[in-house]
């Protein structure tokens, strides 16, 4: 049963990257490319790796796909309706063979793996005592790997000043979204369940898997519908207070880190308190993080119209 | 483990996000001061660092108190630490400089957000010239690339915004290689961590490695601007503002350069033969072709830019030549501090030229000897660190170079040492040419602040000092670490 299953999944996962390459109409590639996000994240559920698929749906999905739809809209008003010019039958050819050896050459290189000699789960098993949290997941990102994470928040935080340093606020005044009454409804009904689902998550990703991330991606996909459904303005440039939220989170995990040098290493949390400073660090992040996400929506959306 | 007061490890990475976040939050075209205090601090760190390995060695740092492969270690070796006092003491000069550039230049809209991204970038490249674990290198050139792009991209108009998406692309792909190649590893060996894996792939390679490898490679070499890969960095860094232009050139695609020589010498030194000598030979030809470029541009900044492309490629002549005697590794640090000296004032004394000029051209340039002769005199001074004329940085390097060539018989090499810097030499002398001409009587010059001409000058005269001062550098590069 399993078996029939995955093989469906592992065929249309490989025709939805298709019909998202190859067709020249930009909307349906965009469909497309939502199409292969949720696919893809059923396929790390299948794999065991339910964190990365709730990640998957909601960014690379969810978030992802917005913003190119969003994307779309922006280029049919200002250009031509979106189709993608034809490349050379040349060119198609030479990625073709390119992509080819590379699948080849990583299914022998899978292939021929031998088992691991070092066995990072097993010790993770060994330290999750010291850990402060019971989902190994969690103890991994926050602890274990933290300094990763926390060079990851910057990288998000990079991300939306990068877009802010291209795309300069100018003073122009924001179109205003007709409210849609069904969409207005349905986002009044949906945004507190979002708000809850996210609280839960946060909670729970200390013992199970959630966390964080996929909190914050909950949140900003709240933020994204009720500007959808036009209950919530675009934001035109971030000031103080916007910019305190955005870095909030960061900068609370940087002082600790910091803080926490005194205990001989940077991150090195006291075994006694580790569960309360990762919950508080999640916490902090849960709000910026969803700021951030929520920002390379609701920002890029305050410059729609400028040329 | 001696205890210190201060660690400077984790501060180097602590510092530059710190005050990245503060000038986010201090809000737009603010926070010059803090910045340029914090780099300030950064350099006593590095120095710090430098004055410890001296006298106890190499330092590791295991964060969160979890050694590796269970966590993630910091390593300062004489390497990273010759890498962090170069990146530590141009970014602080080219501070001052920008400050004072973009006060000059009306503080367009390149300026908004140019400190915390500044910020970024410099933490990005200390935790990267510190990590020891593949996976967290990959996250550091994530944090490098974006601040870069995001830099040259600012303010810019449409050349410059495609500039900087053509970078943007080439960047990701390459961090997607990467992570492939750290993938592969991950799933063969089990673990990331660099000295874990070191004896393992010694006892034994398997056809993942190889193809690890090789993606790793490909994208280290695109993110570095190898030839045939170097197509995105003259429109990239010949259209960015002068101080950002300096960064990129100085500093950033040696990130990528350190990275393959670091994997070169550790994870993947049992694989390294096979692909020395194409390296090795990319570089040749990247000499060649981009001095050739620099040669036939009508603009300056297109033509530093170039020239830039032909002095990376003098990095990757080191590793046909990488031997015991350690040689041909001293070559490739003194290269790459004498190049990334050198560009910058390259780079700082054209931005000077531009505005004083009100041009980019080459034409435009027929008399500025007499308008700006100190920053003219500190072009010709990184023009001669370049060429590789004695007692210069650059001549220490390339004699370095030609004597790790002659030991082992490539005479080959180090003829082409000697081409490229009589290749140099023509495209510096091009512009100091065109410079002392005769100016025609409708030239207006525009006055330009002392200071951005003094950063030049001060560059320009480190990287021909530094050829005197090298052997305290090389003696440091001697520390390796053992674990």
């Amino acid at each position: 049963m399993s078996l029939i299953f995955d093989t469906l999944l592992v065929a249309t996962l490989l025709w939805s990257a298709w019909r998202s390459l190859a067709t020249s109409d930009l909307v349906h590639a965009v469909v497309m490319f939502i199409v292969f996000g949720l696919l893809m994240s059923l396929a790390w559920a299948r794999l065991g790796a339910p964190d990365i698929a709730l990640a998957e749906a909601a960014i690379g999905a969810g978030l992802t796909g917005a913003l190119l739809l969003d994307a779309l809209r922006v280029s049919n008003q200002t250009a031509q309706p979106g189709s993608l010019a034809k490349i050379p039958a040349l060119q198609r050819m030479a990625v073709l063979l390119i992509s080819t050896v590379l699948a080849i050459g990583l299914i022998i290189a899978v292939l021929y793996a031998p088992l691991p000699s070092i066995q990072l789960p097993s010790m993770v098993e060994a330290n999750m005592a010291q850990s402060g949290v019971t989902h190994t997941v969690t103890a991994v990102l926050l602890n274990f790997r933290g300094y990763d994470t926390l060079l990851e928040v910057a990288v998000l935080l990079l991300a939306l000043l990068g877009m802010l340093a291209v795309a300069p606020a100018r003073p122009v005044s924001v179109s205003h979204v007709p409210i849609d009454p069904v969409l207005a409804t349905l986002a009044r009904l949906l945004v507190p369940l979002m708000i809850l689902t996210a609280c839960y998550l946060l909670w729970a990703g200390d013992h199970r898997p959630g966390g964080a991330f996929q909190a914050a991606a909950v949140l900003a996909a709240a933020g994204v519908l009720l500007h959808l459904a036009g209950l919530l303005q675009a934001w035109i440039r971030p000031g103080q207070l916007l910019r305190l939220g955005l870095s909030a989170g960061f900068v609370l995990f940087l002082s600790l880190a910091a803080i926490l040098l005194t205990e001989g290493a940077l991150l090195r949390y006291p075994p006694v308190w580790a569960g309360a400073l990762i919950l508080l660090i999640e916490a902090g992040l849960t709000l910026s993080l969803s700021l951030i996400l929520a920002g390379l929506f609701l920002l890029l959306s305050g410059r729609r119209g400028v040329p | 483990m001696t205890e210190h007061l201060i660690d400077p490890i984790p501060w180097l990475i602590v510092l530059p996000l710190a005050w990245a976040a503060a000038t986010f939050l201090l809000g737009p075209r603010r926070g010059a001061r803090l910045a340029i205090a914090g780099l300030g601090g950064q350099l006593l760190l590095a120095l710090l660092l430098a004055a410890q390995l001296l006298t106890e060695g190499a330092q590791l740092h295991a964060v969160g108190g979890w050694d590796a492969p269970l966590g993630i270690e910091l390593v300062a070796d004489g390497l990273s630490v010759v890498m962090l006092l170069l990146t530590q003491s141009v970014t602080l000069s080219l501070a001052i400089y920008a400050r004072a550039y973009f006060a000059q230049t009306g503080q367009g809209a390149a300026a908004i957000w140019f400190w915390p991204l500044t910020g970024f970038l410099l933490a990005g490249m200390n935790a990267l010239l510190l990590s020891a674990d593949l996976f967290n290198l990959y996250v550091t050139l994530e944090l490098v690339s974006l601040a870069a792009v995001a830099l040259v991209a600012a303010g810019g108009g449409r050349a410059q915004v495609t500039a900087a998406l053509h970078y943007l692309l080439v960047s990701l792909a390459a961090s997607g290689t990467y992570l492939v190649g750290v993938a592969l590893i991950y799933g063969v060996y089990g673990s990331v961590s660099i000295a874990t894996l070191t004896p393992l792939v010694q006892a034994s390679t398997s056809p993942a490695i190889w193809l690890a490898a090789g993606l790793m490679a490909l994208g280290l070499m695109a993110k570095s601007a190898l030839f045939p890969f170097h197509f995105w960095l003259p429109p990239a860094h010949g259209g960015a503002p002068a101080p950002v232009s300096a960064l990129l050139s100085a500093l950033v695609v040696k990130a990528a350069f350190y990275l393959v020589l670091r994997l070169t010498l550790t994870v993947f030194a049992p694989l390294a033969e096979a692909g020395a000598d194409l390296l090795g030979l990319l570089g040749a030809v990247a000499i060649l072709w981009g001095s050739w470029q620099a040669l036939r541009a009508t603009h300056l900044k297109t033509l530093v830019a170039w020239s830039t492309v032909a002095q990376l490629g003098y990095l990757f002549l080191i590793f046909p030549l990488l031997a015991p005697d350690g040689l041909a590794l001293q070559a490739g640090t003194m290269q790459a501090v004498a190049h990334g000296l050198a560009k910058a004032a390259m780079f700082t004394a054209v931005g000077v030229l531009v505005l004083s000029t009100g041009r980019d051209t080459l034409d435009g340039l027929a008399g500025v000897a007499g308008r700006v002769p100190l920053t003219l005199f500190a072009f010709a001074l990184s023009g001669v660190t370049l060429m590789g004329l004695p007692p210069s940085g650059g001549f220490l390097a390339k004699w370095l170079l030609i004597d790790a060539a002659l030991r082992q018989g490539k005479w080959g090499w180090a003829a082409l040492v000697i081409i490229g810097g009589l290749l140099a030499a023509a495209y510096v002398f091009r512009v100091l040419r065109q410079a002392f001409l005769l100016a025609p009587e409708t030239v207006r010059f525009h006055s330009v602040p002392r200071s951005l001409e003094w950063v030049a000058f001060g560059l320009a005269v480190a990287s021909i000092l530094l050829g005197l001062r090298g052997m305290e550098l090389i003696r440091l590069l001697g520390i390796e670490f053992a674990p």
